[in-house]
């Protein structure tokens, strides 16, 4: 197998673009994950897109714009992980021998799809995602004691960082407290609308290739490579939900991380940084125990501590999450992936996590899938 | 005394409507005819054994109360004035397995995880002179 290197990372701010066409917003955060690569699309083997929302053929049309070489193009989609899954599809083939290059785009637009109503005759459309995972939280609540404030430090925490993020849907003018979040509207008891992350458009996009050739298209730049890929889907037992908007069982996730630390040669303790699916906080809550980052029941008491925080012993959701930064859909993975690949070239800025060497990008899609790679910088 | 419509179901196969108005509903689920495990809803293809012989297995609409949450939202497909300010929801646990998705009545300072529930049907709206019904779980206990 060749080792895949990120050679670029590019992205628009996530946000609401009800006047600019998804075929512009793919454009532009293609053409500058090009330009920070360094390459011209002329050098790209394979294009690999994921939208989520968009029409048939929204994919192609939009690498179009970006150029037209012959080069072959392919959809993928998995829910929320459909960004990540994308640059999974792309890992895979250049590390199978069969392509040098390949650049992975990702968008969607979410004011598109809203007030496009439900089926009102499926009954799975009665339970919200926001209401499944509130029940997540309710029962961590009854079994280890948890109270609304520390899914509020989480919240604050990643509007916090979302201020410090140039492509961050939310970006707070004064600091978020976790009053501000508790006293905001309710959605779904416990969680708050500043628990839950915003409806938004976006575009984020990466260049992948062999990495021997990493340091051929940028010398003067730490290579940054994919030590580990995964994607999974659910075993059964017993309470598996099988209706509605469902992410997990847990399970799913502790055999991700497992599989990451085999592939990597290394566990939590020898990573810097982490972001997860904080499509609402009390996941991330479950995310620094499901992947190894605190022991079960102590995800509370590590809140407490600041451990998760910027200045913590691992900051999580350096960006904002998808909580301030956004969650469009198709390109939120590759948000992910922009955010630590700039974190561990030493580019992320005031939000730059010291001595940042290996940094873990986990995604959930709903269905449900759980897409998650590590990189690390050479 | 309201005016008793013919009841017809949100979507078929999930539950059943009782002739007598005053009789709980029953929750269609499968069971595998090999290792004997439930599922709801119902499924061809056993998830824990993957035997082929699976059939259908109609069982009382009670539970326990798993997890819950009150949504802040009008429920979709509803035309009462009682769902406009929202409606509970809870993950309901039968005793032969199955956990259930399923709304709630009741507001939110009366559910508790781990209590009793029973299965009703509730109208969310008239079609054509006919009540679309879902299934519903309520506390059975105070």
């Amino acid at each position: 197998m060749e080792k895949v290197a990120i050679l670029g990372v590019g992205m628009i701010r996530f946000g609401l673009y009800p006047d600019t066409h998804h075929t512009i917003m793919a454009r532009d955060a293609g053409l500058a994950a090009l330009d920070d690569a360094g390459v011209s699309f002329t050098d790209i083997d394979a294009v690999y897109v994921g939208h989520l929302f968009m029409p048939a053929m929204a994919g192609v049309r939009a690498v179009k714009e970006i150029g037209m070489t012959g080069v072959p193009v392919q959809r993928v989609e998995n829910a929320s992980a459909t960004g990540t899954a994308a640059m999974r599809e792309a890992y895979l083939a250049i590390a199978g021998g069969h392509y040098d290059t390949a650049l992975v785009l990702g968008f969607d637009k979410m004011t598109t799809v809203i007030g496009s109503a439900p089926n009102p005759q499926d009954m799975d459309e009665a339970i919200l995602p926001a209401a499944f995972f509130a029940m997540w939280a309710t029962r961590r609540m009854h079994e280890r004691g948890t109270k609304p404030e520390h899914l509020a430090a989480i919240a604050a925490k990643n509007w916090n960082y979302g201020a410090l993020n140039p492509m961050s849907q939310r970006q707070p003018k004064e600091t978020v407290t976790v009053e501000k979040v508790l006293e905001a509207r309710m959605v779904s008891w416990p969680l708050t609308a500043m628990m839950s992350c915003p409806i938004g458009d976006g575009a984020a996009a990466a260049v992948l290739c062999r990495a021997d050739l990493a340091k051929k298209f940028q010398p003067d730049r730490p290579v940054v490579r994919i030590a580990a890929s995964h994607l999974g889907s659910e075993v059964y037992e017993r309470g598996h939900l099988f209706m509605g908007p469902v992410v997990g069982p847990a399970q799913m996730s502790r055999d991700a991380a497992k599989n990451l630390y085999q592939q990597a040669g290394f566990g939590p303790k020898d990573i810097q940084l982490v972001q997860v699916h904080d499509a609402f906080v009390i996941e991330e809550l479950e995310y620094y125990e499901l992947l190894g980052f605190c022991r079960e029941g102590e995800a509370e008491k590590s809140i407490e501590e600041g451990r998760f925080a910027l200045g913590g012993a691992v900051p999580f959701s350096t960006d904002g999450g998808l909580t301030a930064r956004g969650h469009p859909g198709g390109p939120t993975g590759l948000a992910q992936i922009w955010e630590t690949t700039l974190q561990l070239r030493g580019q992320a800025g005031k939000r730059q996590v010291p001595n940042a060497r290996a940094g873990l990008c986990h995604m959930m899609g709903g269905g449900s899938v759980c897409a998650a790679h590590i990189l690390v910088r050479e | 005394m309201a005016e008793v419509r013919p009841r017809i179901p949100m979507k078929a196969g999930y539950f059943t409507i009782p002739d007598d108005p005053a009789a709980p509903p029953e929750v269609i689920c499968s069971r595998c005819q090999d290792c004997g495990e439930y599922f709801f809803p119902q499924r061809l293809v056993c998830a824990k054994c993957l035997s082929r012989r699976t059939a259908e297995a109609r069982v009382p609409a009670r539970g326990t109360l798993y997890s819950f949450t009150f949504v802040h939202m009008p429920l979709f497909g509803s035309m009462r004035v009682e769902h406009m300010e929202g409606y509970g929801v809870g993950q309901v646990d039968l005793p032969e397995g199955p956990r259930l998705q399923v709304p709630l009545a009741g507001k939110q300072d009366e559910f508790r995880v781990g209590m009793k529930l029973l299965g009703e049907l509730d109208a969310l709206r008239e079609e054509n002179g006919k009540d679309v019904v879902i299934i519903r779980f309520r506390p059975a206990e105070s």
